[in-house]
């Protein structure tokens, strides 16, 4: 049982397009903002653009397609229980019955909100992918940190907060180093992870955990003496070694996401003026 | 507001023990529901809150939210309204429900707020995907009790360990 072998935090691929030398925070905006879109489309017009800006952006930034989509697969199954979900249980007044089969009947109003949540959750699912494949789990928190930095005028914490990240990231490695000598000991004294059921799988979790978060806590202890005897005092006036920087390329995807947002807001507008 | 070193410092390496039961896969125990398998990645926010204060419980909630996000899961956990916003609460919640018991027994409040963390993370979690509309009511309903009553246990059980264990570490070195 060689849990901690090859752990890879996050699926980042390195390269040198235009998408991967955006400045991280441009990138955080940018899902964000595709983010909220997805969520006030409901209706197939703006997919459509949105499938072809999707694609765009994968091209532009060199992400061999099937590569992008090869982190989908695992989610097919759900995606299509979902789809089904809403065909079968969805209800609305006034809807047209396509199949009727024992108990469950399927409208033409649970198979437009199949069709759109299933969109919806793909395209979700599509950004992220994009956002992680291309930018490094570093500059993400470094981009982060800067977004975030405004929230401390209101009170919130927010350099704490991404420090309490880098550290957590920091120790990623360290205590998995720690929780595979655990396993290791535990199956030198007879604990056998691999065998047993639901609950003898769940029991045999506790001589694990137990060490692991002891000796987390132990860590703990030493790193907070260790930064305080360095005076650490939170995130107030810190500078970075290295700061960010927006550049030319980052002007241009600002406008064309402008643009983008624009289009979409009009279709949306243009196919349901109620909304 | 300022934190304290030692609240960073915790929140960062229960975070890092959340992170951890992801990417090695141990935080979940597999099960033949829809969603594949019940979670205990909730149980360091959970500690958090009972051992150093509901700020910790909502950083490492935050980092628990935005590792779900990152490598989402089932996919509408890309929803940042299902993957992180519920799971601020988990740590505020087991805060709570242990303060407002311990004077009654320790052992008693550390399996409430265990309890008390895992039905807020399963109720919050599931009401956020069915109010955003990727699942059906009565799918929610039958995923929160399939996966729902396991992990409730799971986390009582272990938050009692681990905090006596924690608590036990503590006294002596004090």
């Amino acid at each position: 049982m060689e849990l901690t072998k090859n752990i890879t935090l996050g699926v980042y691929l390195p390269g040198e397009t235009s998408i991967h030398r955006l400045d991280p925070r441009t990138k955080i905006i940018a899902a964000a903002i595709l983010i909220t879109l997805l969520l006030f489309i409901k209706s197939y017009q703006p997919y459509g653009l949105f499938m072809l800006f999707t694609i765009a952006v994968i091209i532009a930034s060199g992400i061999p397609i099937s590569y992008a989509l090869c982190g989908l697969k695992p989610m097919l199954p759900v995606l299509v229980l979902m789809w089904f979900f809403q065909l079968f249980l969805y209800s609305a007044p006034e809807a047209e019955v396509i199949v009727s089969w024992w108990i469950f009947s399927a409208t033409d109003a649970g198979l437009h909100m199949g069709n759109l949540i299933t969109l919806r959750v793909f395209f979700l699912f599509t950004i992220i992918t994009i956002l992680t494949l291309t930018t490094s789990i570093v500059s993400l928190t470094d981009g982060l940190e800067s977004l975030l930095k405004p929230l401390r005028m209101i009170g919130i914490p927010s350099q704490e907060l991404v420090m309490t990240m880098i550290i957590a990231l920091r120790f990623v490695l360290i205590l998995a180093e720690e929780l595979d000598k655990i396993i290791k000991a535990q199956m030198a004294r007879g604990v056998a992870f691999d065998r047993g059921n639901f609950i003898q799988k769940t029991r045999n979790l506790f001589p694990v955990f137990l060490p692991l978060f002891i000796n987390a806590f132990k860590r703990a202890e030493e790193l907070i003496v260790a930064m305080e005897a360095r005076s650490y005092t939170g995130g107030k006036g810190r500078t970075k070694m290295k700061t960010l920087h927006m550049g030319r390329v980052d002007r241009s995807a600002g406008v064309v996401i402008m643009l983008f947002t624009g289009l979409i807001v009009y279709i949306i507008l243009s196919v349901n003026p109620q909304i | 507001m300022n934190l304290s070193v030692r609240k960073i410092v915790i929140s960062g390496i229960l975070g890092a023990i959340t992170i951890l039961l992801g990417v090695t896969r141990l935080g979940f125990i597999p099960m033949p529901t829809l969603a594949g398998s019940a979670t205990i990645m909730h149980i360091p926010a959970i500690l958090g809150g009972i051992l150093e204060g509901p700020v910790v419980g909502l950083f490492t909630g935050a980092i628990f939210g935005l590792f779900s996000m990152y490598q989402p899961v089932p996919p509408f956990f890309a929803d940042p309204l299902v993957s992180i916003l519920p799971r601020l609460f988990i740590g505020v919640v087991s805060y709570l429900v242990y303060f407002s018991t311990k004077k009654i027994n320790n052992v008693l409040a550390c399996i409430l707020a265990g309890a008390f963390g895992s039905i807020t993370n399963t109720v919050l979690v599931l009401g956020m995907a069915t109010w955003r509309g990727y699942l059906p009511p009565e799918v929610s309903i039958s995923i929160g009790f399939l996966h729902g009553i396991p992990e409730l246990i799971v986390a009582a059980v272990l938050t009692v360990i681990l905090v006596k264990g924690i608590q036990r570490i503590r006294s002596t070195k004090a």
